[in-house]
């Protein structure tokens, strides 16, 4: 890790070099701070005009998932698709400014707490089908956008490969590394190798992690969609198969999408938006997340066992796994039961 | 034999311990850990109390969905013949049996690591 430069400096100079004039950065304030990313708040004033900004650093390369530039390039392009976004400024991956690679959007105000966001759709009972429509609506935008004005480097599946196939290989890998034996995710590898959908037509944008928890939202409803960094060219349906889960439910079980919506909402602005709707992937690319956070899961215990990343919370994984077998073997009983 | 407090007292202590009186008096990123192991002792006692039978009828279970060829395998073993078994993906009968076994066996580990996560049961949500 680089040492960490003056970060009102820092920022000052990259957008008076983007901009070709003066600005002075103020009310800087932590967003959030995480292992691999930290989000700074900021205004920045140029001339007479006041900006409020977020500033997305990556302080540590090493743990960069996607290039900041590929990134960047991911959320201009669902921006100029119409989706519900921050606006891109300026992307640097010199870490001479403050660090690290970053880039600058706008800020958008409203809540991202997902139980803040449950407490407002309980406050005011149209919002919460409302979002959902909304998250639709946003999706079939995202999904429509010409995959060739993807960033080249952006991930996809090999030559040839189907974005269901990728699916499976890619879980049956996390499943080879597992310390310990589970029957119920051999059956659920079973179930998706055994109940594969057609592929779409094409790949498509994908956002990869679309959930409540990645959403702006205020008493208007949805204002935008955060974290670019696992997005990659694959099959639509998984987008709105991941809102789904229901690990994005907090405890609101019924609601399907995110706790606050119905899938029924969230299809009908899907597409009305244009977006072509494929239940049977749906359901597949909801067996396939729900494995593959239960994987996940298992992954994070190993690397505090292993020693890779020592943590009661990494640790503490290992025992959530087994509510992700359930949610596994609930959603494939019709074929067993 | 240990005297008592019993394991299961002990974690009740310490999870009170970490919940009631440290929780409250943590600050910054510190707290989630604090909260996580409060609930880490909670899942300790569940598992001193109810862990021994749950593994026996594990066990159990596993050895009726395999038959004759699990004898004398450990529940360690028993898991990894059924995952191979299951893998392999060309038994129908076999998956029914499994299914009806790991669903049971699932809901014994979440009455330890999560009460009340198998109230919800999908219905509603299912392709027809």
């Amino acid at each position: 890790m680089s040492p960490a430069p003056d970060l009102k400096n820092g920022l000052e100079r990259a957008l008076g070099e983007l901009w070709q004039t003066p600005v002075e950065v103020s009310e800087l304030g932590v967003a959030t701070t995480g292992a691999r990313r930290r989000n700074i708040l900021f205004d920045a004033t140029r001339k007479n005009e006041t900006l409020p900004l977020v500033a997305t650093i990556i302080p540590n390369p090493a743990m960069q998932v996607m290039a900041m530039t590929v990134e960047a390039a991911s959320l201009r392009l669902a921006f100029d698709q119409g989706m519900p976004v921050p606006e891109l400024h300026g992307v640097w991956e010199d870490p001479a400014y403050v660090g690290g690679p970053f880039f600058i959007t706008s800020r958008i105000e409203g809540e991202t707490i997902p139980r803040q966001i449950l407490r407002l759709v309980e406050a005011e009972p149209s919002l919460g089908p409302r979002i959902a429509r909304q998250c639709g609506e946003a999706l079939a935008k995202l999904h429509a956008a010409d995959p060739a004005r993807a960033h080249p480097d952006v991930i996809r599946p090999g030559p040839g490969v189907s974005p269901i196939d990728q699916g499976i290989t890619t879980l049956e890998a996390l499943a080879r590394d597992l310390l310990q034996p589970s029957p119920s995710f051999a059956l659920g590898l079973q179930w998706l190798a055994r109940h594969a959908p057609a592929p779409p037509d094409g790949l498509t944008l994908v956002h990869g992690d679309f959930r409540n928890g990645n959403l702006i939202v205020g008493s208007d409803g949805l204002r935008a969609t955060l974290d670019w960094e696992l997005t990659h060219l694959g099959d639509p349906m998984r987008d709105p198969a991941w809102l789904c889960q229901r690990m994005w439910r907090f405890r609101n079980d019924h609601l399907e999408v995110g706790g606050f919506g119905s899938r029924k909402e969230l299809r009908a602005g899907y597409e009305a938006a244009g977006g072509t709707w494929r239940e049977d992937a749906f359901h597949w690319w909801k067996v396939h997340g729900t494995l593959s956070w239960g994987l996940g899961l298992a992954g994070q215990a190993r690397a505090h066992i292993d020693g890779v990343v020592p943590s009661i919370v990494m640790a503490a994984s290992g025992r959530r796994v087994a509510e992700l077998e359930y949610d596994l073997l609930r959603m494939i009983q019709r074929d067993y039961a | 034999m240990q005297d008592r407090p019993t394991s299961a007292e002990l974690l009740e202590t310490l999870a009170d311990l970490l919940e009631e009186q440290l929780l409250p008096a943590t600050q910054g990123p510190l707290r989630h850990q604090v909260r996580v192991a409060g609930n880490l002792c909670r899942i300790l006692e569940r598992e001193a109390r109810l862990g021994g039978p749950q593994d026996d009828r594990e066990a159990e279970l596993l050895r009726d969905v395999l038959g004759p060829v699990a004898e004398g395998s450990d529940t360690l073993e028993l898991n990894r013949r059924l995952a191979e078994a299951l893998k392999r993906g060309q038994d129908p009968a076999l998956e029914r049996k499994a299914w009806q076994a790991l669903i049971e066996i699932v809901r014994g580990k979440l009455s330890i690591a999560k009460p009340g996560h198998d109230a919800y049961d999908f219905q509603g949500e299912l392709p027809e």
